[in-house]
């Protein structure tokens, strides 16, 4: 019997944003959006249901007068994590 | 990047697996921080060799440059944090190593510049005193200051500890040689005379530092090419 992919990241660019966030200890919006081609806005919401189920935290904050938001994952976001790559890893047999 | 496109398996574990790549394409040291100490040190160290080889002294402390050279690396961290857009797990515990070996340093320099009056004064309080004697009499006994015999090589020892965990932790094999070849001189330094020691520190400064400083500047240097 195969696991059920968990719906918050079986999509891309939530997907996208917690693989990047996986492997930093924290990583600046921007730099998101950069490296997994999006818009503003878009991303935006994505990371808000991130937030929203306790995978990232989200911190925003001024750095030399300009607005930063930086992204983080949590202990819940790693666990989640492993489990939807150990699901893939049984559909995939790999 | 759609927003809410379902991804087959497949895709999923090759998106996981192009955003792990996209972060480590994303960061490249400089090496510019390697390549100052790395000329500093062998500057300092080789110049200190020169002067008791040719029994001369410039009017100035040469490891005054190596002080000095702590001004443009303050200013390099800073610009480095404004402009990196992500930290990395390992970079808080390499920092804290670096601090540690720069107090360690500061430390075995303060050790150098106090114990040798401190001791002198302790001998004089108890009444004696360092007299060197030439075994074949050819020069009269002269008093001497206390002194540690090949200190250097304490520090040829330190500059290993840092590099060493640098290059292990960043799996960044030029710096892990660096480190061996650092130990290696430290253990030659112990049989050398001090003014040898200097050279053998001039060397493990080019191979801890120099070096992979090179190699890393060679490497910012491609990756920026490449993303021209």
């Amino acid at each position: 019997m195969f696991k059920e992919l968990d719906p918050i990241l079986h999509s891309q660019l939530r997907l996208a944003v917690m693989s990047l966030l996986i492997s930093v200890k924290e990583a600046e919006f921007t730099f998101i959006k950069e490296k997994t081609n999006s818009t503003a806005g878009n991303l935006s919401v994505q990371v808000q249901k991130l937030k929203e189920v306790g995978y990232i935290d989200v911190n925003k904050q001024f750095k030399d007068n300009y607005p930063q938001t930086t992204c983080k994952i949590t202990a819940k976001g790693i666990e989640a994590f492993e489990n939807y790559v150990k699901a893939l890893q049984e559909y995939l047999k790999v | 990047m759609p927003n809410e496109k379902q991804l087959s398996e497949k895709e999923s574990l090759q998106l996981i697996t192009d955003m792990i790549q996209k972060v480590k394409n994303s960061y490249h040291d400089k090496g510019v921080g390697p390549l100052l100490w790395g000329t500093v040190v062998a500057i300092a160290s080789f110049v200190s060799y020169l002067q008791l080889q040719f029994n001369f002294s410039l009017p100035f402390d040469i490891w005054w440059i190596v002080m000095g050279a702590i001004i443009p690396q303050i200013i390099l961290i800073n610009q480095d944090a404004k402009t990196q857009k992500i930290k990395r797990h390992e970079d808080a515990a390499l920092n804290a190593v670096w601090l540690v070996y720069a107090i360690t340093i500061f430390g075995l320099s303060f050790f150098q510049a106090i114990v040798p009056n401190a001791a002198e004064q302790i001998m004089q309080l108890n009444g004696w005193q360092i007299i060197k004697h030439e075994i074949n009499n050819s020069k009269p006994d002269e008093v001497i200051k206390p002194f540690t015999p090949s200190f250097y090589s304490m520090y040829i020892l330190i500059y290993g500890f840092p590099t060493l965990v640098t290059g292990i932790v960043k799996k960044f094999w030029p710096m892990t040689i660096g480190a061996i070849i650092a130990y290696i001189l430290f253990m030659v330094s112990c049989f050398t005379e001090t003014k040898y020691d200097f050279l053998l520190g001039a060397v493990a400064a080019i191979a801890c530092w120099f070096i992979p400083g090179i190699i890393l500047q060679t490497k910012y240097q491609k990756q920026k090419r490449a993303n021209v």
